[in-house]
C-alpha cells in the first residue's frame, strides 16, 4: 500500500482498470433469400476476438474484446456485454451500452429484439429488456439481503435525438428539449418525463410506448427512424440507513440505439459527428468545422473552440472518455454488398477502443523544484 | 442553330431540370431520395440529344452568315452542350455514380478547353474543375482533387489578370437575352464560385495536413465572405473567433487579435439586422447571448496566452522573473516596434474602409506584443478579466457546470500568471488567495461521479496554489530576523491544505475498494508523481518544535520519496516523465535516514 493512504476518503471514482471502452462486434446472419454469389461473404470470424475482412489485395485482421459470429444467441450477447455493466451500475457506477452500425446491420435487433412484438418474454428479446430483468433481479436480491435499511428508487427517461434536436419519447406532445448541467447531478434533459419503475414489467411498458412514439414520428413527420438516436436512461438510486446516517448512491444506465452509420445520402446535411464527415463538405456554412479541425491540432496551448459537441456526445459525455463503464456493440452485416460500410464500422470500432478515461491534469511543471 | 421555338423549349427543359435538381430534390421522400435528380437527368439527356442531333444535320437552319458566323454558332453550341454536360456530371456525382459523373465533367471541360479564358466559359469551367475536385476527394484521392482545384484557382487568377470583365454565369447559357443577368450579379456569382474553390482547397489542404496553408485558405474564405457580403454575422463571427484560436496555438498574436476584433465587430451587426419575422424567440436571444459569451472566451484565451508567452520569455530556471532578460527584451521590443508588423498586417486585414476602421479601433483595446512588466501585464490581465465576467454572465454554474468551471480555471490562470509579474510577495500571496477563493467553493459542490476530470483538475490546482502560497510565506519568513508564531502557524496551515488536496487527488485514482493502482495510467502518471513528490517536500517543510513530531514528519517524507524511487524501479518507462523529481527523491532517500539518525541521537541525549 502506498504511503499516506488513508483509505477513508470515499470518492466514487473509477479505477484505471476497465475505463477503456469495451468493444464487441456482432455479425448478423445474412437475410433469408440472399443469393450467395461467389460465397457472398466479405468476412470471417477467426476466433472469439478476431475477425478477418476479405479486403483486396490484402485481407485485414481486426481484434476486439469479443467477436460474436452469426449463431450467437441474444442471451449470450447479454451476458458477455451488458451483465457486468448492469452490475457495476448497482455499485454506483454510470454505465452505457451503445449499438453502432449501418442501417440493417442489426442494432435494433440487438438492443430491442425482433420488431412488432410488445411482449419481451420470448427468447429473442434484446439487450435492453434483458438489462431490465437483470437490474430488478439484482435489486430484489439486494433488498432481501439488507432488509429494511436499504431501499431503491428507479426512474427512467427515453429521449430521441434527431437533427440535433431533442424529443421526449415518453411525451409525444413535447418538443424542443434542452440539455443542461447540474453541479451534483451531471448532464440532464430539461423537462424530460421521468417515470418511476418498480419492476421489469413496468420498464417494458415504458419502453414499448416510447418505441412506438419513435416509429409514429418516423412516418408522420417524414423522419426516418434510422436517422435518429434513441437513448433510454435508467437512474438507480439506493438509500442505505446506517446509524441514522442516510447514504445515498445514484448511477445512470444509458442504453443507446444509434442512428445508422452509413454515409448520409444527402451530402449537404450534417452527418453523425461520431463518424468522420465526408471528404469535402460543400456547404460554406460548415467552414467552422474545417477551422475547428485546424485548432484541434493545437499543441497543448490554451484555446477555446466555439463549436459545442453534438447533442449526443454532450448527453453521453461521461460515457465517451468520462467516468463510466462503456461498451460499444458494433453490428455488421457480412454480405459482400456491405463491404464498404462494414470496413468503416470496424475502423470506427477500432478507434473507439482507444478512447480512455482522459483525466488530463493541468499540471504546471514550472517552479516545482526549488 | 435551332429555331426560336425549339430553342425556347430547350431553355424551358433546362430550367425545369435545374429546378428539379436543386429545389425539388430537397423534398424527395426518404424511400426515393434521388427521384427528382433522376427526372432532372432525363430532361438533361433529352437536351443533350437535341443539341447533338443538330450537329449531325450540320445546322441547316442557320442564317447564311459566312464562316465566321458558323464558327460562332458552333462555339455557342459547344458551350451550351458543356453546360448540359456539367449539370449531368453534378447530377451523377450527387447520386453517387462517380464514374459517370466524371465522364460528364471531363467532357464539359474538354468542350470548354479552347475557350476557357472567355467571358462565356470561365465560370462554367471553374465549376467543372471544382466538381472534379469534389469527386476525386470522394474517391479518397485527395492529391488528384488538389490538382483540379489548384488549376481552377490558377484559371481564376489568370482570367482576372487578362480580362477581368464580369463573366457569364453558368445558368445563362440557356437564357433568353432579356433574362440575362446584370454585370453586378454576374460578378457576384463568379466571385462566389471562386470562393468555393478556395473553401474546397482549404479542406483539401487540411486533409493533406498542410495545416498552415489550410488556415490561410480559411482566412481568405472568411475575408471574401465579408467582401462579397455572403455571410451570416453570427456564423462569420464564430468562425473568425475559432480561427483566432488557431493563430494562438501558433503564437501569432497579431493575427489572432485581428480575427477576434473582427469577430466582435461583425457579431455586433447580428443584433442590428432585423430577423426575417422580426419576432425573435427567447431561444434565439439565448443562442445569441451564448455566442457572445463564446467569443468572450476566445478573448480570455488570447489574454492568457499572451501573458503566459511573456512569462516563458522572462523567467529564469527557477521560474522567477529574470531582470536582465527583462531589460534586454524591452530594448529589443522598442527597436522592432512597428517594423515588420505593418507588412504582415496588410496580408490578413478583414473588411474595407468603415468596417476596417471599427475593427482597428477594437484592436487598440489590447496589446498584441508580450507585456514585459507588471504594468503592461496588468493591462492585459484586466481585459481578460472583463471577458471572464462577460462569459460568466452567460455560462452560469446552474446549467453550464463544465463551461462555468472552465472559465473559473481561466480566471485563476490569469491571476497566476499576473502574480509572476508582481514583485511584492505579500501582494503576490493575495493574488493566489483570490484563486483559492474562487475555486474552493465550486470544488466543494462538485460531484466527482459526473465531473471526475474537472474535480481532479481542481484538486490539483488548489493543492498547487496552497503549495505556492506556502513557498511565498517561507520566503517572506526568511527575510525576518526570527520566525514569529503567526508566520509559523500560517506556513503550517498552508502546507496542510496543500497536502489535503494532493491526497484528495491521489485518492481519486484509487479503485472502488480503495486500492491505489499498481501501475498508473499514462495521463495521470506525472501529476500523481508530482503530487507524491510535493507531499514529501511539504512534510519536510512543516515546522515544529516537537522533536518527536519532527522525526515523524521526516519518516513520512521519506516514505513518499521512496514511493517515487520504488515506482520508477518497477516501471522504468516512468523515469523520463519525472526525471528531475526522481533525481531529487533519490538524493533525499539517501540523506534522510542519516538526518533522522542524527535527530534521534540528539533527542535521546535530552531525555
Amino acid at each position: 500500500m502506498a504511503p499516506g493512504s488513508k483509505g477513508d476518503t470515499a470518492l466514487a471514482a473509477s479505477s484505471a482498470e476497465g475505463d477503456a471502452i469495451k468493444v464487441f462486434v456482432r455479425v448478423r446472419p445474412l437475410e433469408e433469400g440472399t443469393v450467395l454469389a461467389d460465397n457472398g461473404l466479405c468476412l470471417s470470424v477467426l476466433s472469439s476476438n478476431t475477425i478477418r475482412l476479405n479486403s483486396k489485395p490484402e485481407p485485414k485482421i481486426f481484434t476486439f474484446d469479443h467477436v460474436a459470429d452469426v449463431d450467437t444467441t441474444q442471451e449470450s450477447v447479454f451476458s458477455s456485454v451488458a451483465k457486468k455493466i448492469v452490475e457495476s451500475c448497482m455499485n454506483g457506477y454510470n454505465g452505457t451500452i451503445f449499438a453502432y452500425g449501418q442501417t440493417g446491420s442489426g442494432k435494433t435487433f440487438t438492443m430491442m429484439g425482433p420488431p412488432d412484438s410488445d411482449n419481451f418474454t420470448h427468447n429473442l428479446r434484446g439487450v435492453i429488456p434483458r438489462s431490465f430483468e437483470y437490474l430488478f433481479f439484482l435489486i430484489e436480491r439486494e433488498k432481501e439481503k439488507a432488509g429494511a435499511e436499504k431501499s431503491f428508487l428507479c426512474k427512467c427517461s427515453f429521449i430521441e435525438i434527431y437533427n440535433e434536436q431533442l424529443f421526449d419519447l415518453l411525451d409525444s406532445a413535447s418538443a424542443g428539449l434542452f440539455l443542461r448541467e447540474h453541479i451534483t447531478k451531471g448532464v440532464f434533459v430539461v423537462g424530460a418525463v421521468e417515470q418511476v419503475l418498480t419492476s421489469a414489467a413496468e420498464a417494458y411498458k415504458v419502453l414499448t410506448t416510447g418505441w412506438r412514439n419513435r416509429r409514429v414520428a418516423s412516418t408522420s413527420m417524414n423522419r426516418e427512424s434510422s436517422r435518429s438516436h434513441a437513448v433510454f436512461t435508467i437512474t438507480v438510486e439506493s438509500m442505505e440507513k446506517t446509524n441514522d446516517v442516510m447514504n445515498i448512491r445514484s448511477s445512470l444506465l444509458n442504453l443507446v440505439d444509434l442512428a445508422g452509420s452509413e454515409r448520409q445520402k444527402d451530402t449537404h446535411t450534417e452527418g453523425v459527428r461520431l463518424k468522420e464527415a465526408g471528404n469535402i463538405n460543400r456547404s460554406l456554412s460548415c467552414l467552422g468545422q474545417v477551422i475547428t479541425a485546424l485548432v484541434d491540432v493545437g499543441n497543448g496551448k490554451q484555446r477555446h473552440i466555439c463549436y459545442r459537441d453534438s447533442r449526443l456526445t454532450f448527453l453521453l459525455r461521461d460515457s465517451l472518455g468520462g467516468n463510466a463503464k462503456t461498451c460499444i456493440i458494433a453490428n455488421i452485416n457480412p454480405g459482400s454488398r456491405c463491404f464498404g460500410e462494414t470496413l468503416s464500422t470496424l475502423n470506427f470500432a477500432q478507434r473507439a477502443k482507444l478512447i480512455k478515461n482522459k483525466a488530463v491534469i493541468n499540471e504546471d511543471t514550472q517552479g516545482n523544484v526549488k | 442553330m435551332a429555331t426560336p421555338a425549339e430553342w425556347a423549349s430547350l431553355c424551358e427543359k433546362f430550367r425545369s431540370a435545374v429546378n428539379l435538381s436543386y429545389v425539388e430534390s430537397k423534398k424527395d421522400p426518404e424511400t426515393e431520395p434521388y427521384r427528382s435528380k433522376y427526372s432532372a437527368r432525363e430532361l438533361l439527356e433529352g437536351i443533350k440529344q437535341q443539341l447533338g442531333s443538330e450537329e449531325a444535320e450540320g445546322s441547316p437552319g442557320g442564317v447564311g452568315g459566312g464562316a465566321a458566323g458558323a464558327d460562332e454558332r458552333e462555339r455557342q453550341r459547344a458551350v451550351a452542350l458543356a453546360a448540359v454536360e456539367y449539370e449531368l456530371g453534378v447530377n451523377h456525382t450527387d447520386t453517387q455514380e462517380y464514374s459517370a459523373g466524371e465522364e460528364h465533367l471531363v467532357k464539359c471541360a474538354q468542350l470548354l478547353e479552347p475557350h476557357r479564358l472567355s467571358r462565356e466559359c470561365v465560370s462554367l469551367y471553374i465549376q467543372a474543375q471544382n466538381n472534379l475536385g469534389i469527386l476525386w476527394s470522394e474517391r479518397d484521392n485527395i492529391k488528384t482533387a488538389q490538382t483540379y482545384l489548384e488549376s481552377a484557382e490558377a484559371l481564376y487568377n489568370q482570367y482576372m489578370k487578362e480580362n477581368g470583365n464580369p463573366p457569364l454565369d453558368s445558368s445563362e447559357h440557356f437564357m433568353d437575352e432579356e433574362e440575362k443577368l446584370t454585370d453586378q450579379e454576374r460578378s457576384k456569382r463568379f466571385e462566389k464560385v471562386y470562393t468555393h474553390t478556395l473553401y474546397y482547397l482549404a479542406q483539401v489542404y487540411q486533409h493533406l495536413e498542410m495545416i498552415e496553408k489550410a488556415a490561410q485558405y480559411c482566412h481568405t474564405t472568411l475575408k471574401r465572405q465579408l467582401e462579397y457580403s455572403g455571410y451570416y454575422p453570427v456564423e462569420w463571427a464564430l468562425n473568425a473567433a475559432t480561427l483566432s484560436q488557431y493563430y494562438l496555438t501558433k503564437q501569432c498574436f497579431m493575427e489572432s487579435r485581428h480575427c477576434l476584433a473582427a469577430a466582435s465587430v461583425i457579431f455586433g451587426q447580428a443584433g442590428q439586422v432585423p430577423s426575417a419575422e422580426d419576432n425573435e424567440t427567447e431561444q434565439d436571444q439565448q443562442d445569441l447571448r451564448q455566442r457572445r459569451a463564446e467569443i468572450a472566451r476566445c478573448w480570455i484565451k488570447y489574454c492568457l496566452n499572451l501573458l503566459q508567452g511573456a512569462r516563458k520569455l522572462l523567467e529564469d530556471n527557477i521560474g522567477e522573473l529574470d531582470p536582465d532578460r527583462q531589460s534586454e527584451l524591452k530594448a529589443q521590443q522598442k527597436k522592432e516596434e512597428d517594423e515588420k508588423e505593418e507588412d504582415r498586417k496588410k496580408a490578413v486585414l478583414f473588411g474595407t474602409s468603415d468596417l476596417c476602421d471599427s475593427i482597428l479601433a477594437m484592436e487598440e483595446k489590447v496589446s498584441c506584443v508580450f507585456p514585459l512588466d507588471f504594468k503592461e501585464a496588468r493591462e492585459v490581465f484586466l481585459v481578460g478579466q472583463n471577458y471572464v465576467n462577460e462569459a460568466k454572465d452567460f455560462f452560469q454554474v446552474d446549467g453550464y457546470v463544465t463551461d462555468h468551471i472552465e472559465i473559473l480555471q481561466d480566471h485563476s490562470a490569469l491571476f497566476k500568471v499576473l502574480a509572476f509579474f508582481e514583485e511584492d510577495y505579500e501582494r503576490r500571496c493575495k493574488m493566489h488567495k483570490r484563486r483559492i477563493d474562487m475555486l474552493e467553493p465550486i470544488y466543494a459542490g462538485l460531484n466527482p461521479q459526473y465531473y471526475l476530470l474537472l474535480s481532479r483538475q481542481l484538486q490539483f490546482e488548489l493543492a498547487d496554489t496552497y503549495y505556492e502560497m506556502m513557498d511565498l510565506k517561507v520566503a517572506i519568513g526568511n527575510k525576518l530576523e526570527e520566525l514569529d508564531s503567526h508566520t509559523i502557524k500560517k506556513i503550517n496551515s498552508l502546507a496542510q491544505m496543500a497536502m489535503k488536496y494532493y491526497e484528495l487527488f491521489l485518492d481519486s485514482l484509487r479503485s472502488p475498494d480503495k486500492i491505489f493502482p499498481e501501475t498508473l495510467e499514462e495521463d495521470v502518471l506525472r501529476p500523481a508523481m508530482v503530487a507524491k513528490f510535493h507531499i514529501a517536500r511539504l512534510y519536510g517543510k512543516l515546522i515544529t518544535s516537537d522533536g518527536k513530531k519532527q522525526l515523524e514528519n521526516m519518516q513520512t517524507s521519506l516514505e513518499y520519496y521512496s514511493f517515487l524511487v520504488d515506482y520508477c524501479e518497477k516501471h522504468t518507462d516512468a523515469v523520463q516523465a519525472i526525471e528531475t523529481e526522481l533525481e531529487l527523491s533519490r538524493e533525499m532517500v539517501g540523506l534522510l535516514p542519516t538526518r533522522m539518525e542524527r535527530l534521534r541521537a540528539k533527542l535521546s541525549t535530552f531525555t
